[in-house]
């Protein structure tokens, strides 16, 4: 299988499973956005509320890192600047489910 | 490096609703995984206790805050409806003009439409 068919095939199957999460998380973020923080804390501190989470911004970011890689290959002529661009979002994209994963276990 | 032009020709095409959805699925999309950078960094606020969590407590509770939800809801409405579009035309359906405008603007009206609903029974749909 070639690469743009396996970035095609990644990028579908994260959209279907992103989009259930997603509306999940709108109509919860919306609910609990301007509580105080105990609140706040006690909604994050809920062990399906975290697992649900962590699950919806894994794959956001894994589709998300996807999606703007196909926009840099439109937008960016020079391939070393669209190397450094790309590896920056993958990192990125890697980085910061990964530390509020870790966070929300030691909430 | 090949001398292809570069896609899409954005300043050059007459606006269609279709080119419209097109670009702004693109540009919510960037939209929406830097708002979600910054729920993210909201979650690791939590960690710093009660007095860092003030900032962004008043921030959330401000016009711009609520400009920030708002705005970020109707971007992620907009991207799920787009995306559904999309699924269609993956299984091959809705490619035709008429078609494709009329989806364009459903995208368009349902994301307004999806937000109003979600925020104002906020409280109530969880």
């Amino acid at each position: 299988m070639i690469n743009a068919t396996r970035k095609w095939i990644l990028l579908k199957l994260s959209s279907f499973l992103m989009v259930p999460f997603m509306i999940w998380f709108l109509i919860k973020f919306v609910s609990i956005y301007d509580g105080d923080y105990q609140s706040v804390v006690s909604v994050f501190s809920n062990q399906f509320m975290a697992i649900i989470f962590s699950i919806f911004i894994t794959i956001t970011f894994f589709h998300s890192a996807l999606s703007i890689s196909e926009i840099f290959e439109d937008y960016i002529s020079n391939e070393n600047t669209r190397k450094f661009a790309n590896m920056m979002v993958y990192l990125s994209s890697f980085l910061i489910p990964l530390i509020t994963i870790i966070t929300l276990c030691k909430i | 490096m090949n001398n292809n032009p570069i896609s899409p020709h954005i300043q050059i095409y007459n606006w269609h609703v279709s080119s419209l959805v097109s670009i702004s699925h693109r540009i919510t999309g960037v939209i929406n995984i830097l708002a979600l950078s910054l729920i993210c960094f909201w979650t690791w606020s939590l960690l710093l206790g009660n007095e860092s969590y003030e900032v962004i407590f008043n921030f959330f509770n401000s016009f711009i805050g609520k400009f920030f939800v708002i705005g970020f809801l109707w971007s992620y409405s907009f991207q799920i409806l787009s995306e559904i579009r999309h699924w269609f035309w993956d299984l091959g359906y809705g490619f035709e003009l008429k078609t494709s405008k009329v989806t364009g603007i459903l995208v368009i009206l349902g994301s307004i439409l999806i937000t109003v609903l979600i925020y104002s029974n906020r409280g109530i749909l969880v």
